[in-house]
């Protein structure tokens, strides 16, 4: 199929968009990489009136200030992987990246696009989840933060009210040394993810001090396994008993049932992932050691 | 409508069109270009791959009028009438193809990876080489004779290269 008409608009700065944007309501819609938007708009699940192009913004920076890294919305996939900063200090995000679609896809889309869109299983909002960013939207209004957790809403539904462009997230640094890492499966490489399980752990000598797990695939958003984080506080590294945290966190989510695979399977693959997402980390830690 | 001017395979054209058209129909239809392939029209197969300014890019996710000022190259532009550029020779002498809905698709994705592994001296392993084309889907060949073929090209300008 093909898209229905709109009008075209390419914004020249920041306030340039978020005029347009606010101009246009309801109605209108910005586009980066389209990797997103687009096959919503040939499938005419989506029908913007105006589409406002932000590709000229100066929104392309990765920045560390030693608080926070500061990813702007234009970033593309595919960035991360030169610089070493992203993986040094969030191994989990990085290891999520990898996942995103494929290789054209990840040259073209942009984290902004990623967050906006709001894909159950997208990595990018799992990542802001797992790390606790906030993501920083724009409109001519100002200004204002959202927390990842309060950011999406349900699947394709976010927080961002009609006329606000995400021009940032915000990732607060992780203290040094912290490890993690991110699985998924899926049933081809660059498909969409059938469940996907990713861990950030902070420790003090070989003992876990904080913990945090996020899922995808268990419902219509990212979630977190408070249970689980605190069950993997005060574990050692060499036996975070990943198991049996998978096994709790297997036991705890409510999957559904969908064309690719039944709840039951889906708990089980969440489990697993746990275990292995876990095991990793630590395994990670341990070498850096 | 909007005035646009495109610059394809080198060549520059003005011409009106409705926001809404995607690059890919605009090069087939305005242009002439029927190696753009179209499969599926939701960036799942990878067949409508084109470079702009360099990068390949699905046509099917980009509008044409994102493309004012840009340079776009089609699989028209590689190769000559006889599709002599290696990774072409290579598709052909390693049964990387079979039908040829997708090759077009194929090549465009694949020709930066070839080039960037000849850059670097480096014979990917074959989880590479999959990694690099897991954007496009065939459904004739099996994709093995699609690796035998970016390994063959590859091969190929690493051994000109040693002469």
């Amino acid at each position: 199929m093909r898209p229905s008409s709109f009008e075209y608009h390419k914004a020249a700065d920041i306030e340039d968009a978020v005029r347009l944007l606010a101009e246009f309501g309801d109605e209108g819609r910005p586009i980066a990489g389209g990797q997103s938007l687009v096959p919503m708009m040939n499938l005419r699940l989506a029908r913007p009136s105006h589409l406002v192009d932000i590709n000229a913004l100066a929104l392309n920076d990765i920045e560390f200030d030693g608080q926070v890294m500061r990813i702007g919305a234009l970033v593309r996939h595919e960035r991360y992987a030169s610089d070493p900063r992203v993986a040094k200090h969030f191994p989990a995000f990085m290891d999520a990246v990898h996942w995103i679609g494929h290789p054209t896809i990840r040259r073209n889309g942009s984290i902004g696009g990623s967050l906006s869109h709001a894909d159950p299983t997208a990595e990018l909002p799992a990542a802001a989840i797992l790390y606790d960013a906030s993501i920083v939207v724009r409109s001519v209004k100002g200004e204002r933060r959202i927390a990842a957790v309060d950011f999406f809403e349900s699947a394709y539904v976010t927080s961002l009210e009609p006329g606000e462009l995400v021009v940032a997230v915000e990732f607060p640094l992780p203290p040094p040394g912290s490890t993690g890492s991110f699985m998924e499966i899926g049933e081809r490489r660059g498909d969409f993810a059938t469940a996907s399980v990713g861990t950030a752990l902070e420790f003090d000598g070989e003992t876990i001090t904080k913990a945090a797990i996020v899922c995808c695939g268990a419902d219509l958003v990212a979630i977190r396994a408070p249970g689980i984080e605190s069950f993997l506080v005060g574990k050692p590294l060499k036996a975070p008993q990943a198991e049996e945290a998978g096994k709790m966190f297997a036991a705890e989510v409510e999957p559904s049932s969908d064309h690719v695979a039944s709840a039951d399977y889906k708990r089980a693959l969440i489990g697993e992932l746990t275990r292995r997402a876990i095991e990793t980390a630590c395994a990670r830690a341990l070498e850096s050691k | 409508m909007t005035d646009i001017t495109l610059e394809v395979n080198g060549t520059e054209k003005s011409l009106a069109v409705e926001p809404r058209r995607l690059l890919a129909d605009v090069l087939r239809h305005e242009f002439g270009l029927s190696g753009v392939h179209i499969g599926c029209a939701h960036g799942a197969c990878g067949c409508c791959t084109v470079h702009i300014d360099g990068v390949p890019k699905l046509s099917c996710l980009t509008f044409a009028v994102q493309c004012e000022g840009k340079a776009i190259a089609t699989v028209e532009s590689v190769g000559g009438p006889n599709a002599e550029h290696a990774l072409q020779q290579a598709f052909k002498s390693e049964h990387g193809l079979q039908c040829g809905y997708c090759t077009p698709g194929f090549v465009m994705a694949l020709i930066p990876f070839v080039n960037a592994m000849a850059a670097q001296k480096r014979m990917p392993d074959d989880d590479e080489i999959r990694e690099a084309m897991s954007g496009n889907i065939c459904r004739c060949t099996g994709y093995h004779g699609i690796v035998a073929a970016v390994r063959k090209a590859i091969g190929d300008q690493l051994a000109g290269e040693g002469n």
